[in-house]
């Protein structure tokens, strides 16, 4: 059984599609990360997966309970941390993190203490006498996350996690999420930030105009690109025709240029093709000095596949 | 846990965001102070004549005890309006806890909240006659006001969905209070609740005297006044009127709300 399963679900408002025939799955345990642009259906398939929207067609089931016939149930299993934060104005955090416990049956002999570590590993701890209104954007952030930890739901829900977060924040939070799947949650990060989707997806789907355009693990998704990997080989002397034609006989999906003592190459998988270079080259006599392997971010991957870019460019 | 113990835990959080707004409190306690306290205790003294065998005072108290009750317990629908407003209703909607639960339990804080604050009222009134030696109140009248407690509860519970029905169908923040302070403008001009029956039957047409008569807080303004301070026994005619006239206000304002939750759930927002 998936922890969520979508059939064909889809979303209209008024005249625009927020989702068009989506079919998505993530499995027991796992991070998925859902990555796409602003108006893509992030937050829209995440509305409907938390029961605070409906559907206008198709299916979604959370563990197995279906989203629209049993809402009360699913919220029961489920929780999530909103893209922007939403809590009593007038109440401290702690006040707001008891709230959130109560409602989920967390065991009242432990609240307390779950609270207080959680607010302390988030660093909220120094902010709980003020009230949620007078909290920073980062501050309101990391309770909306703290929710969520402290509930530790069957699925967990984080939209854009991170955002108006400080890098060190970002960090904390990505690390909890972590290990809140290694609790046993199963966990959906909606985001547009590359550095996030990479620290946190087990596997990534990209969503573009509320369909899904692929899905698989990032090192899976980087190599289905043609010539995804670059490596860039410094000879100690200038690089012979011969050692590229022999580099070239080497098979595989390469494309390689040579300027001087370097060659650069364009590779779908350079793990494969780095021991196959080097060998050919000492057969060839050709000394190396050094070998640069880069890969394409998931910005590439994005383009690769939408044609788009993930972030508009200013 | 239960559904019901869940609607308890949200009508607690909302009920304590009324107490915990203290610029409100601020506002309605120094006017319902200032008239029980200056109007109604300096004005008693100028008005030595009785009012259906009442003081100026034992009769214009019950007046700000009921519009006290009206005033907290419509800030329900600001409280709705801004749950609404700052998405604290999205959150409420992830809860679990079903949609008619959570309609109940705004609908059941704004009844606590009128209740709580009216009855503190109605204690800093006795305190004032006891201390003040204003007039004396009978024991029996302490025993009927704790017995009315339940029937104001649900007076406060009807005003409550009338300001969530009107929370529900305003798009601003200032058409909310337009709407609030026209019916409260409108429900105690148009009653008992500071004027005689008589009076009112003196100077406007019929109809309006009849509607003044049934208005729910014309009928709680006078059981008050029967029952709590002249120490008469409760009318259960008045009392089953005043449930007859609440209820259905607490049905619309439950009703309205619930459409705009479920507005929410179908388009996204309100």
């Amino acid at each position: 059984m998936f922890a969520v399963e979508t059939l064909d679900l889809s979303k209209r408002y008024g005249k625009t599609d927020a989702l068009r025939g989506l079919n998505f799955t993530v499995n027991e345990g796992e991070i998925m990360v859902i990555l796409g642009p602003n108006g893509s259906g992030k937050t829209t398939l995440l509305m409907i997966l938390c029961t605070i929207l409906k559907p206008t067609s198709g299916t979604a089931k959370v563990v197995g309970i279906d989203v629209v016939e049993e809402g009360t149930k699913v919220r029961e299993v489920m929780g999530i941390a909103f893209q922007e934060a939403r809590g009593f104005w007038r109440h401290k955090p702690s006040s707001i993190l008891r709230f959130h416990a109560s409602m989920f049956d967390i065991d009242p002999a432990k609240r307390q203490d779950l609270i207080e570590r959680t607010m302390k590993d988030l660093e909220l701890w120094e902010s709980r006498d003020k009230m949620f209104m007078h909290l920073s954007g980062g501050q309101a952030k990391r309770l909306e996350t703290a929710k969520v930890l402290i509930q530790q739901p069957k699925l967990a829900i984080f939209d854009e996690p991170t955002s108006q977060v400080d890098l060190r924040g970002k960090r904390k939070i990505w690390d909890k999420i972590r290990e809140l799947r290694d609790q046993g949650s199963t966990i959906i990060v909606a985001t547009n930030e590359v550095r996030e989707a990479e620290y946190l997806a087990d596997r990534v789907t990209i969503l573009h105009q509320g369909q899904r355009v692929v899905c698989d693990t990032i090192p899976k998704l980087k190599d289905a690109i043609a010539g995804g990997d670059i490596v860039e080989v410094d000879f100690e002397d200038p690089v012979s025709g011969k050692l590229v034609d022999d580099l070239n006989g080497l098979g595989g999906d390469v494309s390689l240029s040579s300027e001087g003592n370097q060659l650069r190459a364009k590779v779908s998988r350079a793990e494969d093709w780095v021991p196959k270079m080097t060998s050919a080259s000492y057969i060839a006599g050709a000394k190396i000095a050094s070998i640069r392997i880069t890969e394409p971010s998931l910005d590439d991957v994005f383009l690769h596949f939408t044609g788009k870019a993930l972030v508009d460019q200013p | 846990m239960s559904q019901l113990s869940r609607l308890v835990r949200i009508a607690r959080t909302d009920f304590s965001y009324f107490f915990r707004t203290k610029w409100l409190m601020a506002v309605l306690i120094s006017l319902s102070l200032s008239d029980m306290l200056v109007v109604g205790l300096v004005y008693g003294r100028l008005i030595p004549s009785k009012f259906a065998g009442l003081t100026y005072f034992q009769f214009l108290v019950p007046g700000i005890v009921v519009v006290g009750l009206f005033s907290a317990a419509t800030d329900t629908g600001r409280r709705i309006w801004l749950a609404l407003r700052e998405g604290v209703v999205q959150y409420y909607l992830t809860l679990p806890i079903r949609t008619g639960g959570l309609v109940g339990a705004y609908i059941i804080s704004g009844g606590l909240g009128g209740i709580v604050y009216s009855g503190a009222l109605l204690a800093i009134a006795y305190l004032a006659l006891s201390f003040l030696g204003a007039s004396t109140i009978p024991i029996q009248g302490i025993l009927y006001a704790l017995a009315l407690v339940p029937f104001l509860f649900i007076l406060a519970t009807g005003i409550a969905g009338l300001a969530a029905f009107f929370a529900s169908v305003s798009r601003r923040g200032e058409i909310y209070w337009v709407y609030a302070q026209a019916l409260q403008v409108s429900m105690v001009t148009i009653s008992t609740v500071f004027y005689p029956a008589q009076t009112i039957a003196q100077y406007l047409p019929a109809p309006v005297a009849t509607i003044a008569e049934y208005n729910p807080l014309s009928l709680a303004a006078g059981a008050l006044r029967t029952s709590a301070f002249a120490g008469n026994p409760l009318d259960t005619i008045v009392l089953t009127n005043l449930l007859a006239t609440s209820l259905p206000l607490a049905m619309l304002g439950a009703f309205a709300y619930w459409i705009i939750l479920r507005t929410i759930r179908l388009k996204g927002k309100p």
